[in-house]
């Protein structure tokens, strides 16, 4: 398989570029680790004057928030590293030399930076997944870990192809690196259902950037809150946003090259 | 005196530039800045609203004004020097600004209150359009409406000097990134940012008030709010202008030796 | 194989730009509509490259080279004209064409900046999809030739600008492309490290009979690589031939550099006095009067020894761009 080879010669270059600096690992550790403690202190505070929120038990929005680690912690490892380097060629030149490459620039350009480190918040978003799941007991059986799985996968695709059409915009426009800004400040909203908040914020979460299918709705498919509706239109939208995202990605490409539309 | 009011006006138009060049990723800072109170807001409202109306003290409308006026405080208090001082070392800047015959600490000041005086009209217009949204409720107390004015000044000046001396930490090491996270946490719950004081465990409350962070943003809140009586108002006043003085002298000798470090490792 | 490495005809690539008056009424009016500016970064040019040549593309900055050669490497679509390159169409950018090209740009990195060169070199041969044996030998190959030896070990940021370019070229070259170009290669290099990066191209060229594009503004890297140069100025191709012919066409003077004793006389009867130094004067004289001026000088003056040169190639190439200008 031509990907899977190429994403590792990728990661290993990654790695080696980190290695040099170990201190880093105790570093990403502990600010891993603070935000764990923001996360689970505040939930402890605010369960202390009610048993649910909007119809969440604690453990449930425990398992939010590990859901909501462990995506974080996939965008920072692959998602955004690679489309903020892809942003910044586009500007200094070196897209050029990706665009000699024979292989597909997009492929490229999504794995060519990996920031190992975020492994640790995967890990700690997996932990907590985990240490809440024994919480909830039986109420997560394989129906819901199937479901979870899906809307998990589909909300990857969803956020790459999201990341992928706003770093696409480069092709047009300078300062496109505040557009991924704007998704690390809204992705902080994630760490509670989104179900929670107002109609207006709600949609916005949810389709303008869309949060909600990184965080809420897989954490939904594992407390059993699922919808059909929702889970088809999870899937629907990560395929229509793979296209969409492809599509447009070589619109700008041509662009880029001069080519007549 | 001219010379310093000069470089203030100065700075100003160069923030102004800054500003309009950079107007993108101010909205998008200020973006984040508003949505962090807003989901404390819904969520405590949620948790109010679901034990009948009301927890610890706050009705759910109280605990919409308190958030709002969360955002403002805490707008109108905001520095970001932290961020920036262990760049300004690295790219040799800070060197550049030791040369100058003026103290570096002025044109933070001046940027500082140069880009307030574009944002915070901004702010007070979103809090205000979210009025309609959240219902809050506030009463309407004359004294403590004008006290509160000089308890924000204050607790800006505090927070000022405490935020820039904790951003020399960049002359002691190059981990700035985890001495400020441990502030942020220290903030985010001993100030008031995630929730009214009054709801947290007492320890904590205690700490709080011991320590500065009540003082910068908590305390003009609960003022304006009319949550205090006159004594404790000024008692509050008082506390404030202690720490104003302790950060001050905190800042002088931090800033003494820091440069000392610097200079001896060479610029 | 096409006879031809590289076929152009009528190349043509047009900018549409903008145009701002400065002025506030000039302002406000193209805030409503903007004058609109049609530049020919290449305007239609044509030549040949057959495999195995090393040819010189010369031209001041803007003159369209960088454009051309993206073009060639596939990077540009050009607005009319045809090329191409080992018998494909480079804007295609089909896989097996680029697996035969190569294209380096001066002062900028594709090498990893935190990791040995080495790290780089592997994640090219995934990307190219070198077979182990024939990446093996290739690096050892160049190792050799560019004394790579202990620098492809350190991290690229811990190298010097010369060192970095060297890992630069070799990481270009591993997958063995039978088409090279050159932008600009050498700029920023101290004398010595330009020096071994040329005798480098032309062993690379002779060893594996590449076809090679080089644009330059040393003339030095022209003069020691390409018997060939093609000059380009504002678009338009001005010159396309031999670097000697081109000397001799385009000037109409030669220089006498005569050594006297010292620099009191005015020799400007002789000729046009360019500079003197220590009684060694420089003269420019007409091409065809240059034997008689000889004579007359030789004859006049205590001559202690003296020189007649063709003026420096900067000189010509700038009477060459002079030429165009109105």
């Amino acid at each position: 398989m031509n990907y899977l080879r190429l994403l590792t010669a990728f990661f290993w270059v990654s790695v080696a570029g980190e290695v040099a600096y170990r201190v880093n690992f105790f570093f990403q550790l502990f600010q891993s680790l603070v935000s764990l403690g923001i996360a689970v202190t505040g939930l402890s505070v605010i369960f202390s004057y009610a048993d649910t929120l909007g119809g969440w038990s604690q453990d449930a929005v425990l398992a939010l928030v590990g859901v909501y680690l462990f995506v974080g912690g996939f965008i920072g490892l692959i998602v955004q590293p690679g489309m903020e380097e892809f942003i910044e060629s586009v500007h200094d030149g070196t897209l050029d030399f990706t665009l000699t490459k024979p292989e597909d620039a997009q492929l490229l350009v999504s794995i060519r930076r990996i920031n190992i480190w975020s492994i640790i918040d995967i890990a700690l978003g997996l932990g907590v997944l985990v240490y809440s799941l024994v919480r909830l007991g039986e109420q997560v059986g394989i129906g819901e870990a199937a479901e979870f799985l899906l809307v998990l996968t589909a909300g990857a695709v969803i956020i790459y192809s999201f990341f992928l059409i706003l770093a696409t915009l480069s092709f047009w426009f300078v300062r496109v690196e505040n557009f991924l800004t704007i998704f690390q400040s809204m992705y902080e909203a994630g760490r509670w259902p989104v179900s929670l908040y107002p109609g207006w914020l709600r949609y916005g979460l949810t389709f303008v950037i869309p949060v909600a299918f990184a965080t809420t709705v897989p954490a939904e498919a594992l407390t059993g809150r699922l919808t059909w509706l929702t889970l088809v239109i999870a899937v629907a939208l990560a395929v229509f946003l793979f296209i969409t995202s492809r599509v447009f990605w070589r619109i700008g490409l041509r662009h880029y090259s001069g080519a007549s539309a | 005196m001219k010379a310093l009011l000069d470089l203030y006006t100065q700075q100003f138009k160069t923030t102004l530039a800054t500003m309009v060049a950079y107007r993108a990723s101010l909205l998008i800072w200020m973006l984040g800045q508003v949505l962090e109170p807003l989901v404390y807001l819904i969520v405590w409202s949620i948790v109010s609203n679901s034990s009948g109306g009301s927890i610890g003290g706050y009705a759910t409308s109280q605990f919409a004004a308190y958030f709002l006026l969360l955002m403002l405080v805490n707008q109108v208090t905001y520095t970001w020097i932290m961020y920036e001082f262990e760049y300004r070392i690295r790219e040799g800047l800070l060197s550049i600004a030791l040369l100058k015959p003026v103290h570096p600490i002025h044109s933070d000041i001046a940027n500082n209150l140069s880009s307030k005086l574009i944002t915070t009209p901004f702010m007070i217009l979103v809090a205000l359009a979210l009025v309609p949204v959240f219902h809050p409720s506030l009463p309407l107390v004359p004294w403590a409406i004008v006290l509160f004015f000089p308890a924000l000044l204050l607790a800006f000046a505090i927070r000022f000097l405490l935020e820039w001396t904790l951003a020399q930490s960049a002359f002691w090491t190059t981990r700035v990134g985890a001495v400020n996270q441990v502030y942020f946490v220290l903030m985010l719950f001993l100030s008031g940012q995630f929730a009214p004081l009054t709801l947290l465990p007492f320890p904590v409350q205690v700490a709080a008030y011991v320590l500065p962070f009540r003082w910068i943003i908590a305390f003009p809140i609960e003022l304006v709010s009319g949550r205090l009586t006159l004594n404790e108002a000024f008692i509050g006043l008082g506390a404030q202008a202690a720490w104003l003085l302790a950060s001050y002298f905190l800042f002088r000798i931090v800033w003494r030796a820091g440069v000392k470090i610097y200079a001896a490792v060479g610029a | 194989m096409p006879a031809q490495s590289i076929h152009i005809k009528d190349l043509r690539k047009v900018y549409i730009v903008t145009q701002q008056e400065t002025g506030a009424k000039a302002t406000v009016k193209s805030l409503v509509r903007r004058r609109k500016q049609e530049i020919a970064a290449v305007d239609n040019i044509s030549f040949d490259l057959a495999p195995g040549e090393i040819v010189g593309f010369l031209g001041p900055n803007g003159a369209g080279k960088t454009t051309t050669l993206k073009m060639l490497s596939g990077l540009l679509h050009p607005t009319s004209g045809e090329a191409t390159v080992l018998g494909y169409v480079p804007w295609k950018r089909e896989k097996s064409f680029l697996k035969q090209i190569t294209l380096v740009m001066g002062q900028r990195n594709q090498l990893v900046w935190d990791i040995p060169a080495q790290n780089t070199f592997e994640l090219n041969r995934a990307i190219y999809r070198i077979p182990a044996e024939d990446y093996r030998r290739m690096v050892a190959e160049l190792t050799a030739l560019l004394e790579l030896g202990p620098l492809l070990h350190k991290p690229v940021r811990n190298l010097s600008l010369g060192e970095r370019m060297k890992c630069e070229i070799a990481a270009a070259l591993l997958h063995r492309p039978s088409v090279v170009f050159l932008d600009e290669p050498t700029i920023g290099l101290d004398v010595t490290m330009q020096r071994r990066i040329r005798a480098f191209i032309a062993e690379y060229n002779r060893r594996f009979e590449a076809t090679v594009l080089l644009t330059s503004h040393y003339m030095a890297d022209v003069e020691a690589l390409c018997k060939r140069v093609v000059v380009i100025h504002r678009g338009k191709l001005l010159f396309d031939g031999e670097l000697a012919r081109l000397v001799q066409s385009f000037t109409e003077h030669k220089t006498i550099v005569v050594q006297i004793g010292d620099c009191q006389n005015d020799l400007a009867s002789y000729g046009e006095v360019i500079s003197c130094e220590g009684g060694r004067f420089t003269l420019r004289v007409p091409k065809d009067k240059t034997a008689r001026i000889t004579e007359r000088l030789l004859a006049d003056l205590p001559v202690i020894d003296l020189l007649v040169e063709d003026p420096p190639i900067e000189e010509v190439i700038e009477r060459v761009f002079a030429q165009e200008n109105p």
